[in-house]
């Protein structure tokens, strides 16, 4: 009996099974976390009154400083909500494109704020923002399981979700097009500088409340991580093995629509984070979910904030839109590490 | 010690929405039984598997695990009571092999998915038993096919179950690993009493190993019992439309199932003709068996578009064409007669007849005469559009001239074979 538990231990103590890679992979942890600890601080230090701690003895001093925490926070909730929603949304549809954009969830998030943007103004409009992308865009997610779920079996496949997710987008973003062009000249400036998207810092009270909603997404999800482990093997293989797996699918669709509901509305249309950081993640750390959510969310989150930084001070006082510097800049360092580690990303 | 009923089928159809494929099938298979699952392709026997492991909800009936309704067990105990093993599994990310397997803990770990050192135990032994220890680190995507059958037979064994039902999954096994596979699966069956169901194509393997066997065709359960009550030859060739042979291996004395290979190997040498009066895409299976027999084949007299004219055409039979929609005329018959004339026999598939290509029989009266043997389809009378039912009558008449009729693909290619040995 001692020597099974002897054995065990040795050839099993976790799930990672040698002594090596276990403390190789707690280095890259602690190496991931001093990075954004660096970077946070580093974004500190941007803006487009120049670099370094401003005079905090001066009112505007600490304005400014004040003013680039709050975008701090701003960034960090909308990238944490992208990011983490792309992860689930990659894992229930098993598929490498999947992300809130792909699926039309952002783009009705997107219609129905532009709708409330141009019907109403103050802090009705700033409240029910979230809750109205929310519940549009889960009518989205709806109608886009709807067309996809006609002539199968009950469940859609994945291609026809995707297929009818990008048809159901482009008709919202349509619409959302004739929307600006109809609008009046103040209502069109609204909109068009909300959907470049921007880190502009919304009304606290929608700070918090997204805050609020941010967290139990999160949590949900987090929840659900080890299913989505076990969906990664395909809806019938983890009903197999003892699964809810519809239930699983419908749960963790609604919360990565929340996800991505919060992020549009907070702020605007911000492409490439969904999509690239969890792939980032995945590569680096591996793709068990438990790990995997919040280390998405904390990437996509410091992500973001260091885009936004660069976007106000690189030609200030002009501010680049930060989906402008997300791509840009983004997109060869991620390219840089996909093929570096491919093979640990995503193999099709 | 009396044996439970493991898992039993009560008037069970199922199917999906356009196409039902299970069509009342019971049965009942006892714990601790070892059943093999046989069938040709697309009989059902993976729909089978998915009523049973309450993916597909039954039309009608029910499926009961251990004298309980399937569809009312919660997941988590239908997991510890039953595991499937599928054709295959994909990993579309980069998991570990011992991520996967752990992944049959899943519904038994706790809200938080932290994995108890019975979790752990139970992963490990499973991994051991199916030799995959050593590819616990590797990316289960990299392995080879066998690798990865292993891997998630040691995810199914992780779950603890008390069935386990394997859908195909040894087949991509290499020779040593299938063996040891099966020794797996047997040593568990013997010793924990765990009930095996494998669906199998190789019957001489299951043969040696299964207490019982359910043949399955065309969704209903043609057959149920013992490997000596299954395994005859009439029904196997019947069901898999093909010659098979068994017989008892002198030294283990297991049946042995075995096609007709190298029969096949000598008819490819055939030097016989065989010309085929066909129509409207009667004649395809036809083509296409005897061409695999060996035979050199003729056709006509057919239709240009006919789907027997362009299978005739694809195949490079040499063909006897008519224009489109119009009646056979007397010069392609004359030459269609010239075609019969170089053949050694006749024969006539499922083809309605009309007014426009009745005359084609006088191709089969014509070898007939000449003393060569003709092969009628049977049921001539529900294809008979003629006025007066005139072919009705025609065939009735080639039948006294000593044409022979056959039923079934098999059974005309036995008296082809028969005429030609003769």
């Amino acid at each position: 009996m001692d020597m099974k538990r002897l054995k065990r231990s040795v050839v099993c103590a976790d799930n990672s099974f040698t002594t090596q890679s276990h403390s190789r992979a707690a280095l890259r942890m602690l190496l991931f976390f001093a990075a954004l600890m660096v970077l946070l601080a580093l974004s500190m230090l941007l803006g487009p009154s120049g670099i370094g701690i401003p005079d905090l003895e001066s009112p505007s001093g600490s304005a400014i400083l004040s003013l680039r925490f709050s975008r701090l926070l701003m960034g960090m909730m909308t990238g944490a909500a992208l990011s983490a929603s792309g992860v689930v949304f990659q894992a229930l549809l098993r598929n490498p494109l999947a992300e809130p954009y792909v699926l039309g969830v952002s783009g009705g998030a997107g219609l129905g704020a532009t709708l409330t943007i141009l019907a109403g103004t103050g802090v009705v409009a700033s409240f029910s923002l979230p809750v109205v992308a929310f519940f549009s865009a889960v009518v989205t997610l709806m109608v886009v399981y709807g067309i996809a779920s006609q002539g199968s079996t009950g469940q859609p496949s994945v291609y026809s979700l995707i297929l009818s997710g990008v048809i159901v987008s482009s008709i919202c973003s349509s619409i959302i097009m004739f929307l600006v062009s109809t609008a009046s000249v103040e209502g069109m400036h609204n909109v068009i500088w909300w959907m470049l998207g921007s880190l502009q810092p919304v009304s606290a009270g929608q700070q918090l409340l997204s805050a609020a909603l941010l967290f139990g997404a999160l949590a949900g999800i987090w929840l659900l991580s080890p299913r989505l482990n076990a969906l990664a093997l395909g809806r019938e293989m983890a009903h197999y093995q003892g699964l809810h797996a519809d239930l699983v699918i419908v749960i963790g669709l609604l919360f990565a629509t929340l996800l991505a509901a919060i992020a549009v509305s907070l702020s605007g249309m911000i492409g490439f984070v969904g999509l690239i950081v969890p792939h980032v993640m995945r590569a680096i750390f591996g793709p068990d979910h438990r790990k995997l959510v919040p280390l998405a969310a904390l990437g996509g989150g410091v992500f973001l904030v260091v885009c936004d930084a660069v976007a106000r001070t690189l030609l200030a006082p002009v501010e680049i839109p930060v989906g402008v510097v997300t791509a840009l800049a983004g997109g060869p360092f991620f390219l840089i590490i996909l093929q570096r580690r491919m093979k640990q990303a995503w193999i099709a | 010690m009396m044996q439970h009923d493991a898992m039993t089928f009560r008037n069970v159809s199922a199917g999906y929405k356009q196409r039902k494929v299970l069509n009342n099938v019971s049965f009942t298979v006892k714990e601790g039984e070892f059943v093999s699952l046989i069938g040709p392709n697309g009989c059902g026997k993976s729909t089978l598997l998915k009523t049973a492991a309450a993916l597909l909800k039954p039309l009608s009936g029910k499926v009961e695990l251990f004298g309980q309704d399937v569809q009312h067990i919660k997941p988590a105990l239908r997991a510890s009571l039953l595991g499937v093993v599928p054709q295959k599994i994909e990993s579309p990310m980069a998991f570990t092999v011992d991520q996967i397997v752990m992944n049959g803990r899943i519904s038994s770990m706790g809200r938080w998915g932290t994995p108890s050192s019975v979790d752990h135990d139970l992963v490990e032994r499973s991994m051991i038993y199916t030799d995959v220890l050593d590819l616990r680190e590797r990316f289960f995507t990299e392995l080879s096919g066998g690798e990865q059958q292993r891997v998630a037979l040691a995810m199914v064994l992780a779950q603890d179950p008390k069935i386990i039902m394997l859908d195909e999954s040894i087949s991509h096994l290499d020779i040593n690993h299938r063996q040891e596979v099966l020794q797996i699966l047997m040593n568990l069956n013997r010793e924990k009493q765990m009930t095996i169901l494998l669906v199998s194509h190789d019957l001489t393997l299951s043969a040696g190993i299964s207490d019982r066997f359910l043949l399955m065709e065309a969704g209903t359960l043609v057959k149920a019992g013992t490997p000596v009550e299954v395994l005859e030859p009439e029904v196997l060739s019947r069901v898999y439309n093909c010659d098979l042979h068994v017989q008892q291996d002198p030294y283990t004395g297991y049946l042995q199932v075995t096609g007709a290979i190298d029969s096949l190997r000598h008819r490819q040498k055939l030097n016989k003709s065989v010309h085929v009066i066909a129509g409207g895409g009667s004649g395809i299976e036809l083509y296409r068996r005897l061409l695999i027999e060996g035979y050199e084949v003729t056709t006509g007299v057919l239709n240009r578009l006919d789907s027997d004219a362009e299978a005739a055409r694809a195949l490079n039979i040499p063909a006897v064409l008519e224009q489109p929609f119009s009646p056979v005329g007397s010069e392609v018959i004359a030459q269609a007669l010239k075609m019969v004339g170089d053949a050694d026999a006749v024969i006539l598939s499922q083809v309605p007849f009309g007014s426009g290509n009745l005359v084609n029989l006088t191709l089969a009266e014509a070898a007939l005469n000449s003393g060569k043997p003709v092969f009628l389809a049977d049921g001539i009378a529900t294809r008979d559009y003629t006025e007066g039912k005139a072919a009705l009558a025609f065939i009735a008449r080639l039948m006294q001239s000593g044409a022979k009729v056959w039923h079934s693909m098999s059974e005309l290619m036995t008296h082809l074979q028969l005429y030609q040995n003769r």
